[in-house]
């Protein structure tokens, strides 16, 4: 008889975050923490771009092998920087950050279908609402700045994909605009006024707390009602700071223009008009001023028809802007420890050169992302999909593992981050877990 | 036809033999497995042991009955009763050689789950054979709603008190059998405020509250059922329950972003709005309202001005958001998807509408199901009016013309404000002549074309590429009731309503109480209301489920009189306070151990502070505030709301600019049908509460109120106390708030300035937010 099964052994050496969740103590607050382990990033900025990018004509080069025309990269693709990356001819002010780049080429996913495979990507599952990655990141670490959320979402879709679920409602996306509607007219709405001064607004504010609290405390065991004191009190807080950060009267011209602020003018077929610019640099504000996830949101990149067109458009619309973000990162400083994602919740087929068709449809098994900064190999290729792109061959990719990599970077273990909810641990990576890729990892 | 009396058949055949090996699983039994352990067999072991693995692991098959007793390659999996012999169990305890699953072992407290099973015997409801339907293999559990409905026999319970309504039986048989126990019945004047916010949306006033709390102190349950039935008969009730309803018919005033950012107004959708409120205050019978809606313009009516009313309900179906036509070939075909999601989603609770392009994924509806229903709907004409006359969003329709309502032409000096620019010409676009009479009244809804045709199927969802031509018909997984035969002198939309509101029909009642359910307690007995499918949660209580069904088809349909039952159950009416170890055990209160607490949805909020400041306007608006404007609101929309006094239901509800007065409470986007609400907690919120003009407006007035209430300090705050949270102050808070007082006024000189403050602050409180 062994004193101690392996099962025993290994939730006594796990300790950290599992042993708070197991204990019951859920933490509930944005104060900044220092992570458990070595961390590369800092902070996270997502470019999630909606609809399933096509990555054969954007990072992941097919072209035409053997004598019959098979599925590829229908644009012009050139080696890029002195890594000599691969990068399409619809990606060129991109292409110009090639050495900074990470290609995830072997990323695959579970299903085709939009809804649940987007959910997956930011949650972990296709069906039920679970807490974001952002929401995750937040537990584990707060964040910078205490007058602003942890975790923006501009430019977002439906609250489920920005969603703390069962985590406390603290670490919960604050949307910014709406992904189908123009981010010039996107704001944090009621952000100020200015019939009662500072000082009356602070003491009316302890005033309601003192009430809330009382009201809480007769109501043991509700943690909605803690989570409406902690976002009152945050919202009090971003009023002091989050006009600043909206307002980019005080950008330069120039810096304007390279993030081609307001420039986007005519919508085309699944690429709706959204001033993507304008997301990537006050996204670039945001992490600057200390939000540890900032999610920016570009879509639909779900051209079935007229692909060419629509993809062009897609391509033109963020191409610059994605640039600026970066030169922006790396000028000032921040990208080393600024993890940038670029990527959508699954791929699109390749179309034949010379068949004649402009049509694609969606591909789960294979597709691409790409990180930057943030402590991953720069100028840098990860996985592969076979000769017609169809499916991922090499470091394939999951989203379980994209998370667990993430989470990796940022000193977090996916493993042991975890959440005592309905009888059970929960944790981002689900009951499979995730992989890191270490193979990424500068 | 031949195909479909086969799918039948094999479908009684398979659900009788569930019948049989049910019968052997306790009630007890069966809720403990499909809570406690077919979750974890899904999320931990179906991967490899499930007849859809890609490899099935050591032979062993956990996803039916049979596998799991029959065990694998190692042998018997478990021994009824015995968990320390049985090799599930020490498998899954990682102890012995086979430690499963292979990466991380499960969680403590799901292997104590497992334990706990063996013990019990582990029962196990799942069949040993699953089924065949639309070419695919089922589990039987999984299509459980399509099952006939039941009317089960209520458990027994001793203690006769305790139960007040069959539901209760019902509801305390699960509790029992979770091992929890129920919390004491809410005191007064708690459950008066939850009976007011229920069936009105609005708050009681303080007198009501003391009056109803002595009434309770002579007899309980008849002041309760006196309140409840002076709410029933109140215009609010309609108010709240007609805007749950127009959550699931996706209603708005605007089409929203036809995807080429143009937003053309739908200035006659009101009058569905007025139809559908005045529809639950009638209590119009569940199956007459939905025959309305989809087929009010074939039925008969008795006045002219019923039929008038019937060709507005028939809006239900043109009212949704349309995509742009221009260089779009399926336009049409768009506007039937949207049709038939409305249909499936929103009555049945099925995604049909996903089988537009390829048999649905997950639930037996293969697309030739899809186009037996497009039919329906290619053969009636839809109109939406002259969404702006902009040709690139849609063509223009006729509309119905209301004979026996009265023309309202806009006001004399009505001037449109709204102007779209002619980005080629660089000046403002005419506003096209309507071919109507100014002022003439006007509905959206349906008619049948002249030639009603069946559909053929659009290959993979291409109307350019046409498959074979589908009969008419209901999908095919349906094994009730009669054949629907569809003549070609009419689009059938008749036959649809008749076979949708069939008494034995297994989705249409069951969603519709499902849903009701949900807005009294929180949480639907099926956790998503809109999805009834094979993905979708199976009930927590399917008993009580099809009991409640039941009950509402023999009622008459009667959705005032479900709601009566049950509001005065003693399940409705517990306390929401609960210990902590309650909470942590149930937090999402699956078991109704105690009532949910529940924030204010944003309609009930705006609505709330109005009735606080004394400026709430319960009197019906006539119209809209876009009666008379058919134009593109595009960015304009948000400049297009006016400050209002009347009930939220009544603001101009346009897609893409909501009204901003309740935008930061978790509106659904009306693009889909979606009876439950998110209610997230973001710091938005507060900031509408601090900076909201609106909010500060109404606070002003409060204050105004409170100062002329008294001159004395402490009787003004007994006032604002008494308006806002319905009670007075205690000792403490009184202290508090005359603090408040003090200090706002001597930093600002101010003393309107520091009553506003205060009374600002109450209503923006979790107890004025929240509903206990």
């Amino acid at each position: 008889m062994i004193p101690f099964s392996r099962r025993r052994l290994l939730q006594s050496a796990s300790c950290g975050f599992g042993y708070l969740a197991f204990s019951g103590l859920a933490r509930a607050d944005l104060s900044n923490r220092p992570a458990p382990f070595r961390a590369r990033a800092k902070r996270v900025i997502f470019l999630c771009m909606s609809g399933g990018p096509a990555q054969l004509d954007t990072f992941d080069y097919k072209p035409q092998t053997g004598k019959k025309p098979h599925p590829g990269s229908v644009y012009d693709f050139s080696q890029h920087g002195e890594s000599g990356l691969w990068i399409s001819e619809l990606m060129p002010e991109t292409a110009r950050h090639a050495d900074k780049l990470c290609l995830l080429n072997g990323m695959h996913a579970d299903t085709g279908i939009h809804a649940q495979s987007f959910l997956q990507l930011h949650t972990g599952d296709r069906l039920r609402e679970r807490p974001s990655l952002g929401s995750w990141i937040n537990y584990g670490l707060g964040t910078e700045n205490q007058n602003l959320p942890g975790f923006i979402s501009l430019n977002t879709s439906r609250p489920s994909v920005y969603s703390s679920s069962f985590l406390p409602s603290i670490y919960t996306g604050t949307p910014i605009g709406t992904n189908g509607e123009n981010m010039a007219r996107a704001t944090i709405e009621n952000v100020t006024s200015n019939h009662l001064s500072n000082t009356a607004k602070r003491k009316q504010l302890d005033f309601v707390q003192y009430m809330n609290r009382e009201h809480q405390a007769i109501r043991t065991g509700d943690r909605d009602l803690e989570g409406v004191i902690q976002s009152m009190e945050l919202g009090y807080r971003m009023q002091a700071s989050a006009p600043d950060l909206l307002d980019l009267s005080g950008e330069s011209k120039a810096t304007l223009n390279r993030y081609r602020v307001g420039q986007q003018s005519e919508p085309a077929g699944t690429c709706r008009l959204s001033d993507f610019g304008r997301q990537c640099l006050l996204a670039r504000r945001f992490s600057e001023a200390g939000v540890r996830f900032v999610e920016v949101n570009h879509g639909s990149w779900d051209q079935h028809k007229n692909h060419r067109r629509d993809l062009e458009a897609n391509c033109r619309a963020t191409d610059a802007p994605v640039a600026a973000l970066l030169e922006d990162l790396d000028q000032r400083g921040l990208l080393e420890d600024t993890l940038v994602i670029w990527g959508g919740e699954f791929g699109r087929p390749g179309l034949t050169l010379g068949d004649g068709k402009d049509s694609t449809g969606h591909n789960a098994n294979g597709f691409t992302f790409w990180l930057a900064g943030g402590g991953v190999k720069a100028g840098h290729v990860h996985g592969s999909t076979n000769e017609t792109g169809a499916r991922a061959v090499t470091g394939k990719m999951h989203f379980r593992d994209l998370h667990a990599t993430v989470m990796h970077l940022m000193g977090l273990a996916s493993e042991d981050l975890t959440f005592q909810h309905a009888g059970r641990e929960h944790r981002l990576t689900g009951p499979e877990g995730g992989k890191v890729a270490k193979e990424i990892l500068a | 036809m031949a195909s479909r009396s086969r799918i039948i058949l094999s479908l009684i055949i398979s659900f009788s033999a569930i019948h049989a090996s049910e019968a052997e699983v306790s009630s007890a039994g069966r809720n403990f497995f499909e809570n406690k352990i077919r979750p974890a067999l899904e999320t931990h072991c179906y991967e490899c042991h499930a007849a859809s693995s890609e490899k099935v692991g050591g032979k062993l098959l956990l996803d039916t009955r049979e596998g799991t007793l029959t065990g694998g390659e190692s042998g018997t999996a478990i021994v009824a009763g015995d968990p320390d012999g049985s090799l599930l169990v020490q498998a899954l305890r990682w102890e012995h050689d086979l430690e499963m699953p292979p990466e991380t072992p499960i969680p403590e407290a799901v292997l104590l789950d497992f334990i706990q099973w063996v013990k019990m015997g582990a029962p196990d409801p799942r069949s040993g054979k699953s089924i065949q339907l639309a070419g695919r293999q089922y589990e039987e559990q999984a299509l459980w709603s399509f099952k006939p409905l039941t009317n089960p026999t209520p458990p027994e319970f001793e203690n006769a008190d305790w139960s007040r309504d069959p539901i209760d039986l019902f509801v305390h048989h699960g509790i029992e059998t979770m091992g929890l126990s129920a919390v004491d019945v809410a005191p007064p004047e708690m459950l008066i405020r939850r009976l007011h916010y229920d069936l009105t949306g609005l708050p009681p006033t303080y007198d009501r509250v003391r009056e109803f709390r002595s009434n309770c102190q002579d007899n309980r349950q008849l002041a309760i059922e006196e309140l409840v039935d002076d709410l029933l008969a109140s215009p609010g009730f309609g108010e709240r329950w007609g805007r749950h309803w127009l959550d699931v018919a996706r209603f708005a005033e605007s089409n929203g972003n036809d995807g080429l950012s143009r937003n053309p107004s739908f200035p006659h959708a009101w009058r569905y709005r007025d139809y559908v409120i005045d529809a639950f205050n009638s209590d119009t019978p569940y199956d007459r309202f939905l025959t309305e809606q989809i087929a009010g313009d074939l039925i008969s009516a008795d006045s002219p001005k019923q039929r008038d009313r019937q060709l507005v309900a028939t809006g239900f179906l043109a009212l949704g958001a349309k995509p742009a036509k221009a260089m779009n070939n399926n336009f049409a075909m768009d506007v039937v998807a949207d049709q038939i999601d409305a249909i499936g989603t929103g009555i049945l609770g099925l995604s049909i509408a996903c089988a537009r392009c390829h048999d649905h994924k997950f639930d037996p509806i293969p697309t030739r199901d899809y186009y037996a229903m497009a039919g329906f709907f290619t053969s009636t004409e839809t109109l939406w009016g002259v969404a702006a006359h902009e040709k690139l969003t849609a063509p223009v329709t006729d509309l119905h013309v209301l004979e026996s309502t009265p023309h309202v032409p806009p006001p004399a000096d009505f001037k449109e404000t709204v102007v779209n620019m002619d980005l080629a010409k660089g000046v403002p676009k005419p506003i096209p002549k309507s071919k109507w009479k100014s002022g003439t009244p006007l509905a959206m809804g349906v008619r049948d074309r002249k030639k009603p045709a069946d559909c053929k199927v659009n290959l993979k969802g291409d109307a350019k590429k046409l498959g074979e031509s589908i009969p008419r018909g209901i999908p095919t997984a349906y094994e009730f009731g009669p054949e629907v035969s569809i003549t070609n002198r009419s689009s059938g939309r008749l036959e649809l309503a008749k076979w949708l509101t069939d008494p034995s029909h297994p989705h249409t009642s069951r969603v519709m109480v499902n849903r009701i359910w949900m807005h009294l307690f929180g949480r639907g007995i099926v956790g998503t209301p809109d999805d009834f499918g094979v993905y979708g949660e199976r009930p927590t209580h399917p008993e009580l489920l099809d009991h409640l069904a039941t009950r509402f088809v023999e009622d008459g349909w009667s959705i005032k009189r479900l709601i009566r039952s049950i509001v005065l159950t003693r399940t409705y009416q517990l306390s929401s306070f609960a210990s902590q170890a309650a909470f942590q055990s149930d937090p999402e209160n699956r078991w109704l151990a105690r009532h949910s607490r529940r924030r204010r949805d944003a309609e009930s909020l705006r609505d709330s502070i109005l009735n606080a400041s004394g400026n709430l306007d319960v009197s019906r608006p006539s119209g809209s505030i876009i009666r008379h404007r058919d134009i593109l609101i595009n960015i304009a929309g948000a400049s297009l709301h006016q400050p209002s006094n009347h009930r939220s239901v009544y603001l101009c509800y346009l897609r893409n600019s909501p009204p901003p007065e309740l935008a930061a409470f978790d509106l659904p986007a009306f693009i889909k049908p979606a009876s439950k609400r998110e209610t997230s907690t973001i710091p938005g919120q507060g900031l509408f509460l601090y900076n909201n003009p609106f909010v500060i407006e109404q606070a002003g007035q409060l204050s105004q109120k409170v100062r002329e209430s008294s001159r004395k300090t402490t009787s003004r705050i007994l006032s604002a106390y008494q308006m806002t949270l319905n009670r007075d102050p205690n000792p403490e808070e009184l202290y508090r708030a005359q603090e408040l007082i003090r200090q706002v006024q001597s930093e600002s000189n101010s003393e309107p300035l520091a009553w506003t403050c205060l009374c600002q602050a109450l209503l923006t409180t979790s107890e004025f937010r929240y509903i206990d």
